[in-house]
């Protein structure tokens, strides 16, 4: 169906556009044609209502004959056809409408007068439907264009986001090569250990590899991902890493893009518990709060601490991925205290599937 | 015929896992004699010390101070085997002639070749500390933050804390907040490493932080003096001025 018909705020826009033409073709058919006034306006009515609804016509023509498409005869053989359909069918239809007038004594011999003019009104019929038929050859135009820029610009936002996703997916070297030296300390002291740590080790890299192949996971799936990560560096670390985790129960369902947490947590062991003599807590806290949905990973820092190369490359991923996917609707802020840290995140809460 | 002495092996690394793993391997060689395990590099530095270790097993990531910063204050000479997890110092631990350089997970075979490097070559050598401070060429400069040893202590000054430095012979008298530490260092030196955009040399025997110069008076006839914020008076060399008038 035409989009104009679909919608009938647009309907009643266009057919408003219609009555200055009307108002015209009144003035026309009384000046030009000497119609009496009150019956040149009658007439007029009837007709530019029937020809906005043919004007419309000329839109299945147009899309199914596209302007670059077949050669010029067919194209020009199919739109003077169409326009000498159109004009009969407005005309006759007119002539119903005038044939209705008719029947008020008043109007006697508006049939005979309208007749006379069927040849310069079949005329301006197919020079209607000609320029509808341009017009909508422009409009989808247009249509095609700003769907071909949404199409290059979603590519983009496609690519960012794999582009970010492999990036992550990529485990840190550090801390495959430390975990797997902690299990070769355990394989003799404590040969149960090992097997564990081996275990939560092969889960955390499943896990990171099977969940990075989707759009959106629920928090909760990001948040045990998270946990594993941290068990497997709580055998490295021992006493050092401590996990406290706030998170409301309203919030777990929200989707969020996968290993979005991730770096977030990777960076609180790697510069906050690996940098401090004493270690110290790993907190991470989530709630909703309405259509909101605030993520927080705070961490130990060293005051003293030398600026560490590499720091910094997490956290800007995980903004530039914030801004791919949210725009201006989510937000990340990292606070350093004298012996904190603190990485917020404040993002759409999004639907619950 | 008597056993050769043992060597006398110091173990550093922050992680307890990683030093039992090295534990487990050297204990099995009669010839070793494991004298200290150092969880960070302040205790390392104080253990060579006080055990008179002849060969250190060195992490490189740890906090506080990493392997290099500890090689830097050591005073006495000791071979260095160092073990990472990820091959990314290699360069800069030849540069500071270590014994080996081995990754983690550590093989036993690995630390059987390092040990018998150690005995190859003996654990005497040129001082590593001054191999350090003369090979650092992938240090990010300038520095944040300068290392200074005062008996078996260290102390961590950020570059930022810095007010000034005194070339004294072969020393440099560091002044922060009030206090003064003495470290073996050169003022070329010290000032190479620095920001040059924060500290500017006012004199041959002084660099200055900008930041804290309030102002600058005549002193005597064409001479003057910088005044710190704190009081304190730098002599200003007529180069000196020059500089310091560029600067602003």
């Amino acid at each position: 169906m035409h989009p104009i018909l679909s919608r009938p705020s647009w309907l009643a826009l266009y057919l408003a556009s219609w009555i200055p033409v009307a108002a015209l073709f009144g003035i026309a058919l009384h000046v030009l044609a000497q119609v009496p006034l009150a019956e040149a306006f009658a007439d007029a009515a009837g007709l530019t209502a029937v020809l906005a609804f043919v004007c419309l016509s000329a839109w299945y023509p147009s899309r199914a004959q596209p302007i670059a498409g077949a050669g010029t005869m067919g194209f020009l053989l199919t739109h003077a056809v169409a326009a000498v359909i159109s004009s009969g069918v407005w005309l006759a239809l007119g002539r119903a409408w005038v044939a209705l007038l008719e029947r008020d004594p008043g109007w006697q011999g508006a049939g005979a007068r309208y007749n006379s003019l069927l040849p310069g009104l079949f005329l301006v019929g197919m020079l209607f439907y000609l320029l509808a038929a341009a017009l909508h050859y422009l409009a989808l135009v247009a249509a095609k264009s700003r769907q071909a820029e949404q199409k290059a610009l979603e590519l983009l936002v496609q690519a960012r986001e794999a582009e970010l996703k492999a990036l992550r997916a990529q485990i840190d070297p550090h801390f495959l090569f430390n975990s797997l030296n902690s299990i070769s300390a355990l394989t003799s002291s404590d040969p149960a250990s090992a097997r564990r740590m081996c275990i939560e080790l092969a889960e955390f890299l499943r896990r990171t590899l099977v969940l990075g192949q989707r759009e959106r996971i629920p928090l909760a799936e990001e948040l045990d991902l998270a946990e594993g990560y941290l068990r497997v560096e709580q055998v490295r670390f021992g006493s050092r890493l401590r996990v406290e985790r706030e998170v409301d129960e309203t919030a777990l369902a929200s989707p969020v893009p996968p290993l979005l947490l991730q770096p977030l947590v990777e960076n609180a062991v790697r510069h906050g518990i690996a940098q401090t003599l004493e270690g110290g807590t790993i907190k991470i806290a989530a709630k909703r709060d309405g259509s909101r949905l605030h993520v927080s990973v705070s961490n130990p820092r060293d005051p003293d601490g030398r600026a560490r190369p590499g720091a910094g490359v997490g956290l800007r991923n995980v903004a530039g991925r914030l801004a791919t996917l949210f725009g201006t609707e989510a937000r990340l802020d990292a606070i350093a205290g004298g012996d904190s840290y603190l990485v917020e995140l404040d993002l759409p809460a999004g639907e619950v599937s | 015929m008597s056993a050769p002495t043992p060597l006398r092996v110091l173990l550093v690394d922050d992680e307890e896992l990683a030093r039992r793993v090295l534990r487990e391997y050297l204990s099995r060689d009669p010839g070793v004699e494991i004298v200290g395990e150092c969880a960070n590099g302040f205790e390392a530095v104080r253990a060579v010390s006080e055990t008179k270790a002849d060969l250190l097993f060195l992490d490189i990531q740890m906090p506080k101070l990493d392997g290099f910063e500890v090689l830097e204050l050591l005073d006495r000479d000791v071979a260095v085997v160092f073990v990472t997890a990820f091959d990314e110092h290699a360069i800069r631990a030849f540069e500071v002639h270590a014994v080996d350089y081995l990754l983690k997970p550590v093989s036993e075979e690995k630390i059987g070749r390092a040990l018998a490097r150690v005995r190859e070559r003996g654990v005497a050598g040129p001082p590593v500390s001054r191999l350090v401070a003369d090979a650092k060429p992938d240090q990010p400069r300038p520095i944040d933050r300068l290392l200074v040893r005062d008996g078996t202590r260290v102390h961590v000054i950020q570059a930022s804390e810095l007010d000034y430095a005194v070339a004294r012979d072969d020393y440099v008298e560091l002044h922060s907040g009030g206090k003064d530490f003495l470290k073996h260092q050169t003022l070329n030196d010290l000032e190479a490493q620095l920001d040059p955009e924060r500290f500017v040399r006012t004199h041959r025997s002084y660099l200055v932080n900008v930041e804290r110069i309030a102002k600058i008076e005549p002193y005597a006839k064409d001479s003057r003096i910088a005044v710190l914020h704190d009081g304190t008076q730098i002599p200003l060399s007529r180069s000196g001025y020059a500089r310091i008038r560029e600067h602003s």
